[in-house]
């Protein structure tokens, strides 16, 4: 060791038990569903069930394994997860991958260019007072009208102008995600306090050196915070612009192509999809977060 | 050197507020020559800190004149006449020790060499700690990286406004010693905001006394003391006059009130 002075790192410890309580409420989750399976089948598998001479073992085996059920029994999604995963080829119209890339990369792209115009816009409402004003209220504005509403039209506009796939999904995403970044970043810009913003005046230092030495680390925790909500609601958007185009490929195409054919199944393992995209994004943004915040000393 | 580096005449500011004016400070009068240690003393209220501030160009008076360097204090500032010390650290925790006291010269443009950094280190004694965050130095250490940032670009006037009023009283005494030795090997004319006596008293050739509503000066006293003095000259008569005397100024100030 060497003679500086070392500071004793603490053991990044875990929160003890951490996995017990989230194997109970998922065990809980899985019993409610299993249980819950059971009536709202019955519609379906009512006559089969009373046919087959009623019982215990038969409510169930008929409840949980009805290939067009109300609700799908978990295994059933597990099933049709691994079959849509791992026994198709990945570029098979059949994949979940697929899929969930098509749809993956319209997210990103709509996360990147929403995010973009976030800190653009947060910068500019920073630096210039009337901007704060006459702005703000029509970004409010913008976030009141329901996505559902504007998808359909932001698509037949850009489709008139020869933008179809990617770009019109990413658009709507990007609507959609921009708002959390900007909110996230005037806090994170007007941060700084007084004594620190003193200090870069008596240094007479110009707007864009206070902006990047000061301002915009300053405002990193706050922008890490947004882009997770933002990325989120990114997948959320780029499904959404998917359910208005008729497309068929992507998350949102394939919850609609289930709901028509009542391929409830299908549905539900999409929707897992969808949900394992979106964690493994916020896990993601996490992950950059940790480390960025790590590289500036931030105290563990 | 030509001229005193600060002269104030008739500097007055009122701050408007939602129901009556309120006279922050009232027709100060003060020099500062070159090499002086001026502390400002009084109770909160008084205007010592506004009276820095406008210095530093933080604030603007309503009336009366001031100079700094024979300048306005915005030209001065623009000048990068001054270094300035707050009452807390106001480091930037993302930035190392030794980026933070860079920080000045990158903003300025001007050479931040690991050399030149690692000397004004040297001045508040903390060689060695270049690549600490912050975060891992204790509130003493903090407000001695935010003295040797001020003093990174070399300013020939040092403005401190509270330096040390948030720390204990065995750290302050350490760091006034240190304080004082540093202006004595640096020559630089030093501005003090404290309200603590003792401090003042140690520290100063020259001590304002202020009285609050409205903020004024009462009372500027020479104190002559010897320049190498230690912790020790508390005790003699000399010093205790001098504090007896600031203690009088400060009383007086406080009779206008019910």
């Amino acid at each position: 060791m060497s003679a500086a002075p070392a500071i004793a790192a603490k053991p990044a410890a875990r929160e003890p038990g951490n996995a017990f309580p989230v194997a109970v409420v998922c065990l809980a989750i899985l019993l409610v569903w299993y249980v819950a399976a059971i009536p709202m089948n019955w519609v379906v598998t009512g006559p089969k069930i009373e046919g087959a001479g009623g019982g215990l073992s038969n409510t169930l085996a008929f409840s949980w394994n009805e290939a067009r059920p109300v609700l799908p029994a978990p295994h059933q999604i597990a099933q049709e997860l691994w079959k849509s995963v791992f026994t198709v080829a990945p570029w098979s119209v059949k994949s979940l991958l697929y899929h969930g890339w098509v749809t993956l990369s319209s997210t990103l792209v709509g996360f990147i260019l929403g995010s973009l115009l976030g800190i653009a816009l947060a910068i500019a409402i920073v630096h210039v007072k009337f901007l704060a004003k006459s702005l703000m209220p029509w970004i409010i504005a913008s976030q009141t009208i329901p996505i559902l509403a504007i998808a359909p039209m932001v698509i037949v506009v850009l489709g008139s102008l020869g933008f179809t796939g990617l770009v019109p999904k990413s658009l709507i995403s990007m609507y959609l995600c921009f708002f959390p970044v900007t909110i996230g970043m005037v806090k994170g810009l007007t941060s700084p306090e007084v004594m620190q913003l003193d200090l870069m005046r008596t240094y007479n230092a110009s707007t864009s050196q206070v902006l990047w030495k000061l301002r915009f680390p300053a405002s990193v925790p706050f922008l890490f915070t947004s882009l997770k909500v933002a990325v989120a609601i990114a997948l959320t958007g780029a499904i959404v612009g998917e359910l208005p185009t008729g497309a068929i490929a992507g998350i949102g195409a394939r919850l609609l192509q289930g709901s028509y054919y009542g391929q409830t199944v299908q549905i539900w393992a999409a929707l897992f999809m969808g949900s394992f995209l979106a964690a493994a994004l916020v896990w993601l943004v996490g992950v950059a977060e940790r480390f960025t915040l790590r590289r500036m000393g931030v105290k563990p | 050197m030509a001229g005193p580096v600060i002269s104030a005449r008739e500097l007055s500011l009122v701050f408007q507020t939602a129901d009556a004016p309120v006279y922050a400070l009232s027709k100060v009068n003060l020099e500062v020559e070159d090499g002086d240690f001026v502390s400002f003393i009084g109770p909160s209220g008084c205007g010592k800190t506004t009276l820095l501030r406008v210095i530093a160009d933080l604030e603007q008076a309503t009336s009366g004149a001031i100079t700094v360097n024979g300048m306005t204090p915005q030209e001065a500032r623009l000048k990068r006449a001054y270094g300035y010390v707050f009452q807390a650290p106001a480091l930037y925790p993302w930035r190392t020790v030794e980026r933070n006291v860079g920080l000045p010269l990158e903003i300025m443009g001007l050479d931040h060499a690991p050399e030149r950094i690692e000397r004004n280190l040297e001045l508040v004694n903390l060689k060695g700690f270049e690549k600490k965050y912050p975060w891992q130095l204790s509130g003493g250490m903090q407000q001695r990286v935010s003295i040797a940032r001020a003093l990174a670009f070399d300013p020939k006037l040092l403005l401190m406004d509270e330096p040390f009023g948030a720390l204990d009283e065995i750290v302050r005494d350490k760091l006034n010693q240190q304080l004082l030795e540093l202006w004595d090997r640096t020559k630089k004319t030093v501005v003090f905001v404290t309200h603590s006596i003792p401090e003042a008293v140690f520290l100063s050739t020259k001590i304002v006394v202020m009285s609050p509503r409205p903020g004024r000066i009462i009372d500027v006293i020479e104190t002559n003391l010897p320049k190498n003095r230690t912790l020790d000259i508390r005790e003699t008569p000399e010093f205790l006059a001098i504090a007896h005397r600031v203690r009088e100024g400060l009383k007086a100030g406080h009779s206008y009130e019910d």
